[in-house]
Formats: structure tokens, sequence, C-alpha cells
């Protein structure tokens, strides 16, 4: 972990783990039904102060704690166009598999990439402090992810190793782009 | 058929509803002379300051802070002086000071660190001493210390 | 298969099958850009019939690839196409040449047919630049080839280069942004010094290049991109050497768009590995349930009901 980046997980990690005191909680307002509080915000009194880390304005997390489920919301930091949409796609990819992530919202909150929904449910069946370093995790591969796609993007020696595999055949690995040019270059027609 | 019945807000007529405003005490300051008393709080806390006593200048300022509705300009001025004295003050000086710090003092502190944070950007600002200060303080005061500034209505 | 080969592989494994066991056929199959090929055997088995439609012929006939494909096909053209092509070959595996390497060089021209029409208009320019040359100034035509519905390539011989330009189409916003990485990357990798005599690569996104903004109809929108490739008198001095620079020329947009395709697949599995990664995270906050079985002192199960 960077050194500059661990200020800001231990702050997540604490904030988490303060938040995440959760208890069954059957709903004030419809009889018979039980739902996450934070999601419905039927009654003020189950709410809690919601709470927002940053590091600055493009990294942030917000979140909002309630009697039995709370609410984590994450801004990725996406520094130009291309990390934008790599951003977009990881998260995208990602809700749309929710299905296996238990504690993953199928949508994020307004101005925010990713949301986590975490319930008592979740808390009675999992390990708080391995739920706690679930999102930490994940928030720390998420930048390196995203970097990581960025550089494969922009260096093509890098990433024709990984084409490869695509094309059905392996050849020799090297750079498509600096093969391409030097085919149409005349160099070899020089001498 | 008239149907605009059916958007009436029946809960505003529920005599068990509640209210923003039952939640928790209000002031018993009047508002003029709560940002009379951030004002002359931010006085205090240059002259402390000056000193060197950024123990000191905290307490002044985290006493009695201003809360609920209203207020703005005191919250503001309130959130300024706090965030001077974050910055002015040495990172390693941070753990000595939190120490010295009263309970009510620290929790307070939480809840300007958050509400710094909810702001990133604004007047001066920094997410980095922010965070620096969250760390130490969460060190020394513990989870009950998050906890507490979570749970306390009385928004700063 | 980094690079994408010039000839069509479909028209040359056809072509060595049919010489060691001819037997009657009726294929149709496409090629890059939509061209569409039919080959069959009409009358007998021995010959076969190739036709070749490309979208932008009548422009490629303007050129002179009519004389391109008659200098290189010679007696195999024949003077009425078949109908809904533009062109078609006979090919008489009777009178082919022997077995050998002879008959490969003929079965990869014949593959090489697309390539050879596209070709035309490239060899025009080559020519003019030659003409051009001893005056020392003056611009050929712009010469426009529709290739696909909404993209075009542009070819002006000037005096000292030879200027292609390709529009191309970026069809959602991922695409774009991955071929506008790409093609920096070309002009980037340009300044490295075992490259520094490959043609010089401009890249423009929306705005169209100097020499073919008084152009009518062209598409004013944030997908289009621009590439200028320039050619200089050394990219084609000899006729290897321009053969060479056309057919890597011509395969540009397909090759961009390809490894445009390849990135996203491999962004895709990427992610696919991140995500079970996480999958294991959160597995492991999961606890176990106590799932052993539990007995009487006797040796019985109990069971829940």
């Amino acid at each position: 972990m960077s050194n500059v980046l661990r200020p800001y997980l231990a702050a997540v990690r604490s904030t988490l783990t303060a938040a995440l005191t959760l208890e069954n909680f059957s709903s004030q307002v419809v009889e018979r039904h039980n739902k996450p509080e934070v999601e419905v915000a039927g009654s003020k009194e189950v709410l809690l102060n919601p709470l927002t880390i940053s590091r600055n304005e493009n990294e942030r997390v917000l979140i909002e704690p309630s009697v039995n489920s709370i609410r984590v919301s994450i801004k990725i930091k996406q520094a130009d166009e291309i990390e934008r949409i790599l951003c977009h796609k990881f998260t995208r990819f990602l809700m749309q598999r929710a299905e296996s992530f238990i504690v993953l919202r199928r949508k994020p909150i307004k101005g925010y990439d990713i949301s986590f929904l975490i319930t008592n449910t979740h808390t009675e069946s999992m390990l708080k402090h391995k739920i706690v370093d679930f999102i930490i995790q994940f928030m720390e591969d998420v930048d390196r992810e995203i970097s990581e796609m960025k550089l494969s993007l922009q260096c093509p020696s890098s990433y024709s190793r990984r084409v490869v595999p695509y094309s059905g055949k392996s050849g020799p690995l090297e750079s498509s782009f600096l093969l391409w040019c030097s085919s149409v270059c005349v160099e070899k027609f020089n001498a | 058929m008239d149907i605009n019945f059916r958007k009436i807000d029946v809960d505003a007529y529920d005599e068990d509803v509640l209210l923003e405003t039952e939640l928790y005490d209000p002031d018993p300051r009047e508002p003029l002379q709560v940002v009379e008393d951030a004002k002359a709080k931010a006085a205090a806390v240059r002259t402390s300051l000056a000193k060197g006593d950024t123990v000191g200048a905290l307490v002044t300022i985290l006493d009695n802070p201003p809360y609920g509705p209203n207020i703005d300009e005191a919250k503001n001025l309130t959130l300024q002086t706090v965030v001077t004295v974050l910055n002015s003050t040495k990172s390693t000086d941070i753990p000595n000071v939190v120490k010295l710090l009263p309970v009510e003092a620290q929790d307070t502190l939480m809840k300007y660190l958050y509400k710094g944070m909810g702001l990133p950007g604004w007047g001066d600002v920094s997410g980095s001493v922010l965070l620096g200060w969250h760390e130490k303080l969460t060190e020394v005061a513990g989870t009950g210390c998050i906890v507490r500034a979570m749970t306390d209505r009385r928004l700063v | 298969m980094i690079l994408l080969e010039p000839h069509n592989y479909i028209i040359q494994t056809t072509l060595v099958d049919k010489f060691s066991k001819p037997t009657s056929l009726d294929v149709q199959f496409v090629d890059f850009d939509g061209v569409r090929f039919h080959l069959s055997t009409p009358e007998r088995k021995t010959a076969l019939l190739l036709s070749m439609h490309i979208h932008c012929w009548d422009e490629l006939v303007r050129y002179g690839a009519l004389d391109v494909i008659r200098r290189e096909y010679g007696s195999l053209v024949q003077a009425q196409p078949e109908p809904e092509y533009n062109v078609s070959l006979v090919i008489d595996l009777d009178t082919a040449p022997p077995e050998g390497e002879q008959r490969d060089s003929f079965i990869h021209s014949i593959a090489l047919m697309k390539r050879n029409a596209l070709a035309a208009p490239f060899e025009l320019a080559f020519k003019k630049q030659k003409e051009l040359e001893t005056s020392a100034s003056g611009q050929g035509d712009l010469m426009a080839i529709h290739y696909r519905n909404e993209e075009a390539i542009y070819i002006q011989a000037a005096h000292d280069r030879v200027t292609v330009i390709f529009s191309t189409v970026f069809r959602e916003e991922t695409d774009r942004i991955f071929g506008r990485v790409f093609l920096q990357e070309f002009v980037d990798a340009r300044r490295l010094p075992q490259i520094q005599n490959a043609p010089q690569v401009l890249f423009t996104n929306r705005e169209p290049p100097l020499e073919i903004r008084q152009v009518p109809g062209l598409k004013d929108s944030e997908d289009v991109g621009y590439v200028t490739f320039v050619l200089f008198p050394r990219h084609f001095a000899n006729l290897n050497v321009a053969a060479g620079t056309i057919s890597h020329i011509e395969l540009f947009r397909d090759y961009l768009h390809y490894h445009i395709k390849c990135s996203k697949a491999y962004m895709q599995s990427r992610m696919r590995h991140r995500v079970s990664e996480f999958q294991k995270v959160l597995n492991r906050a999961k606890t176990e349930a106590a799932s052993s079985e539990r007995k009487t002192v006797t040796g019985r199960t109990l069971q829940t009901r």
C-alpha cells in the first residue's frame, strides 16, 4: 500500500468499523416488513449522520449508516478520458455481477461510481472485519487495476503480448506497432 | 373526479410524527449571540495560536460549538477557525495535542473532521491534513469517538 | 497474427484444394470492407469462375482499377462480369501453371484480387508524383475512394510526396477513446530511432486535415477520426517497395479496428479475472456453516425435520 493512500484507507476502515454495528429492525412504517432503512428512509430516528471521507474532490467515500444497514459509496479517481471510460466499464462489469457479490448495490448513488449496501443479514452471516477488509481491498485494487489497464493500452509491447492469446495463434511477441511501422518503413530496402 | 386528495401528505397530520426539532435539544442561545460567540472565539484562538498554544486554541473553539438550523455564518466561521488550527499544527505534534484534549472536545473535533472532508476544496480544507488528524484522533479516542460523531444529532 | 495479411485466405485455400482435386462448387464469401466474392463452377469442374463486388468499384475504375486487374490477370479477366458483381476471372485448372512454386505464386496473385483492385489509385498517385517531380511544384487531383458507407480514403499526389488520408468512424465512445490512444501511439512510435524512416502519421479527431477540408459532405461529429499518412518518394522508390507500402496502407483501417476489438476483449478478460479475485476476498468473510454430522451415543445420526 502506498504511503499517500494509507491514511485515507485507514480512515475508511475505522469509520466502516464504527458504522457496522447493525441489528435486526422491523419497519416502523409498514407492518411485517423489514427493509434496509438507509434505502427507504422512512423514519428519521433510525438514520444516522452520513459521513464523508475524502482525499480530494475526485476521490471520496460516503458512508450512510442506519440502524440495520449502511450504504458505502465510492468515487474512484479518474484523471482523464481513458481512466473515465475504463472506470465506467469496470464498475458496470462489477455491478452486473452484483448477485454474486451480495453486498454490492446494482446502481451507484448519484455522484459516485459504485455503491455497497451492507445489511444486518450480511453482518450476521459474514465476519464483520472481513467485510471491511473486502471493501478496503476493493478500493486498493480498483485504483491499481485501472491504472494497469490504462498502461496496457498505452504500452503496445505489453499489450501485444496479451493480444496473442485472442488471435488464436502464438507468434513472435513483438510490438505490433513497431512491427507495422517498420514493415512500412523502407529501412530494410535502403541496403 | 377530483383526485387531489390523494396527494395530501397525510403523515403531516399524524400526531405521532417525529419532527426534526424533536431529535435534539435546540441551542439555548439566540442566533445573533451564537455568531458573536463564534467571532469572539476566533479572536481568542488567534491569540492562543500566536502564543503557540494549540491545545488551548482547540479547547476554546471546540467548546460549545454552534449547531442546529439557521446559523450557517457561525458554523462556517467556526469550521474555518478549526481548519486554521489544524493546518497550523505540525504533523509530529498531533498525537500529543489530541491526547491533551478532553473527551467532549475530541468528539467535536471528530465532527469537524468529517464536516471538513465532506467539503473538499472549501476554503483551505486539505484532505491529507484532515486524514492525518483523523488517524491520530482515532488512535487516541478509539472507534467510540466515530460512533458518537455519527449518532449525535447536533450537527456542527 | 499481429499483422493482418493482404491476401484472401479463403480464395487461397480453396484454390489449392481444387487444384489437387477438382470438384464442382458454388461458394460466396466476404472480405474486409464489405467486399463480396463468388467462387463457382458454372460450366465444368475445371473452370472456376471467381467474381468480386466492391462497394466503390466505379471510383476505382475511374482511377484505373481495370487496367491494374488486366495487367495482373491478363486473359483471365472476363469481358462481361457475372451479374451483381463488378469483375470476374475464369481460372482454368487445366491450363494453369504446373505444380510447384509457379503455381503457388499464381494462386497467391489471385488471392490478392481485392488488394490489386484497391491498389489502382495508389499506383496512379505514385505515377503522378513522378511526373510532378520534374516540375518541382503543383499538386495532383484529390482522389476519394468511399470504400465503406461512411468512411473514405483520400489520396493526393504532390511534387515531393503522396498524402493518404483515412476517415474512420468509431461506433461507440469506448472505440473512439481506444482508437485515439492507439493512433497517438502511432504518432509517438515514430520517434524511435529504428523506425525513423516510416511514413509520417498525423491524427486528428473531428477536425478534417487541410487537404480535404474543401470536400463537401464530410460528417461533422465526435465519432469521426482522420489519419494522415505522408508517403515520401523513398516509400515507393521501386516496384517492390511500392507494392509493400500499398498492401500495408490498404489494411490500415482493418488493422486499427481489429486491435481496438482485441484490446476490448483483453480488458474484458482482465475484469473477469479481477472480479473472481474480489469474489475470493468476499468469500473469506463468510462464516463456515456448522455442517458436521452429530451422532448420539449409540451411533445413530440426528435428523432435523
